[in-house]
């Protein structure tokens, strides 16, 4: 790792998760759970601006990494127009990770070294999923699907069963024992994506730059959805 | 001493950097994106603000001919607007500013409208009236000092541009609709059809457009599809017609319950040549300023909200780091 003291944060998920990392050492680490509604657009600058102080002030951060979904459109705008502000405004590099291999690793740390399934909730019956290895590297795309779509993928991998948690896996809970996945109590730490393993897959990042803040929303806006399936609009026969 | 302004609070986004009343850039992207959906959808919009947020932020610097490192405090769009849309500008602006512990200027959108007409050149002092009409909001202000206004009127329903956007619809023209129903407008007979004067007789300065919408739609279905297509023309003057009465008469009676020496208008509608030209008579005859800014300075832009800042206070650092945005703002006075 080139560079060590990296300040992540991730806010795809309702949970505003904070931290900083000096090599091993974890400089901050804080999550700020939702109240009603998610507090990113309060909480992140201010834990923001608390992690780089633990590095020193913004001088002593020498990279930014920002969750860049899936998860809520808006939570995940929050988070990748503050990591391209701060960027823009100090000059550290900046590097977007995947918010389910920050999960994927979080799972990983409490849970063993084989494969992981982290799931998180994607509202509307679905889930948002990818197959990981435990240190959050992907082993597939990640996808958006409902309960059967997800049983089949996890029943399509032969042999090593993943490991599967996430708030996705607390929401399809029956479902996945029904079909012969166990995941861990609902409290469990272990469903709940924590700011170290962001920090750490900043600094592993090889690419940093504003092109690796694309957000990773995995579904088009309903508009266009409708639009494209339906022609619903006044303006679509015309074109 | 220059200010960085951003303004994403619909589907333009923009940035802008003043050195007092002078504007050094003002730079605009249009987000064409969403005539195909015959509307603004907020989450397209949302989507090409964060994309386009820090290029037009950059833009605006270099036109500027300048850098963050001279920008002394930055101002941003709270608010009203559509939530998810201003929450990128408001991110962006937090974001650039917190590290430089530079001052953030929260500004009401509104503000900005009626803040285009303090810019250079040749700035308006209050006290005026302004008529803010755009697909977001209609109103009028009353300006009697450069840090708010007073609501003295206001749309009880549907906004100016959004009825003029609905009307287009109908008549088989694309979003956004003002333009086009103009030009279409301009070749029809204002007379051949009888809208509702709607809320002339209320003796308010409120400001009602979803009787004109409906008219619309009885007289459409009266005459059959093919007949309509014909008479588009008539149809779009008689409409545009109607919005423009409306909106005079009640900036007339205004102007009667006060002592106003100027009129300015602002919002997208504020650029349609008949209204500007009914406001002008209004004024002339009755012998008040009218202020006329340019085009890009009427609808949505980040000059104007750097102008409001100017009037505004400013959140020094670390205030503004739990800062969030607002969808609606407070009615009433600002
Ligand atoms: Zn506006």
């Amino acid at each position: 790792m080139s560079e060590v003291r990296v300040l992540a944060f991730d806010t795809a998920t309702d949970d505003t998760v904070v931290a900083s990392i000096d090599g091993d050492r974890v400089a901050f680490e804080r999550t700020v759970p939702p109240e009603g509604r998610p507090l990113h657009s309060q909480a992140l600058l201010s834990l923001a601006s608390e992690a780089a102080d633990a590095l020193g002030g913004w001088d002593g951060v020498e990279r930014i990494a920002v969750g860049i979904g899936p998860g809520t459109f808006t939570g995940i705008r929050i988070g990748v127009a503050t990591a391209a502000g701060l960027a823009a405004s100090t000059g550290i590099p900046v590097t977007g990770i995947s918010t389910l291999a920050a999960l994927a690793r979080s799972i990983g740390e409490a849970a063993g070294t084989g494969p992981v399934m982290p799931l998180l909730d994607a509202r509307r019956g679905e889930v948002f999923g990818g197959l990981h290895d435990a240190a959050g590297a992907p082993m597939g795309a990640p996808f958006v699907c409902g309960p059967e779509e997800l049983m089949r993928q996890l029943g399509s991998r032969e042999g090593v069963v993943p490991l599967v948690a996430g708030p996705g896996a607390v929401r399809f809970r029956d479902e996945l024992l029904r079909a012969g996945f166990e995941t861990e109590p609902d409290g469990s730490s272990v469903h709940r994506l924590a700011g170290r393993p962001v920090c750490e897959l900043g600094a592993m990042a090889e690419k940093t730059g504003p092109a690796t803040l694309e957000p990773l929303y995995l579904r088009i806006p309903d508009a266009q959805l409708w639009l494209e399936r339906d022609g619903n609009s006044p303006d679509a026969n015309r074109n | 001493m220059p200010l960085l302004a951003i303004e994403t609070s619909c589907d333009d986004t923009c940035a802008a950097v003043l050195d007092g009343a002078a504007v050094l850039s003002n730079v605009i992207s249009s987000q064409v994106d969403h005539a195909r959906y015959g509307g603004v959808v907020p989450e397209v919009a949302s989507r090409h603000h964060l994309e386009l947020a820090i290029p037009v932020l950059d833009a605006a610097l270099a036109e500027a001919g300048t850098g963050l490192g001279e920008i002394d405090s930055v101002a941003v769009t709270a608010g009203p607007g559509l939530i998810g849309a201003l929450l990128v500008g408001l991110s962006t602006a937090k974001a650039i500013a917190a590290p430089r512990e530079l001052p953030l200027i929260p500004t009401d959108h509104l503000h900005g409208h009626v803040a285009a007409n303090f810019l250079e050149p040749d700035p308006l002092e209050p006290p005026f009236l302004c008529l803010i009409a755009s697909g977001g909001h209609t109103l009028l202000a009353g300006v009697t000092d450069h840090r708010g206004f007073e609501v003295l009127g206001e749309t009880l329903d549907d906004a100016a541009g959004e009825a003029i956007d609905k009307a287009a619809r109908m008549l088989g023209l694309g979003f956004p609709g003002g333009p086009e129903l103009e030009r279409l407008a301009a070749t029809g007979d204002p007379g051949a059809f009888s809208f509702p004067v709607a809320m002339s007789r209320d003796p308010g300065l409120d400001f009602s457009f979803s009787g004109l919408k409906t008219a619309l739609v009885y007289i459409c279905r009266d005459l059959g599809e093919s007949e309509t297509d014909d008479r588009r023309a008539d149809l779009a003057a008689g409409f545009q017609a109607a919005v423009v009465d409306q909106l005079v008469t009640k900036l007339g009676r205004a102007l009667d319950r006060g002592d106003w020496p100027a009129v300015a208008l602002g919002g997208g509608v504020a650029a349609n040549g008949p209204l500007r030209l009914a406001v002008g008579k209004l004024c002339e005859e009755r012998g008040i300023h009218f202020k006329q800014v340019g085009r890009e300075l009427c609808t949505d832009n980040a000059a104007m909200i750097g102008s409001a800042a100017r009037f505004t206070d400013p959140l020094p650092y670390p205030q503004y780091l739990d800062f969030d945005a607002f969808a609606t703002g407070p009615r009433g006075s600002r």
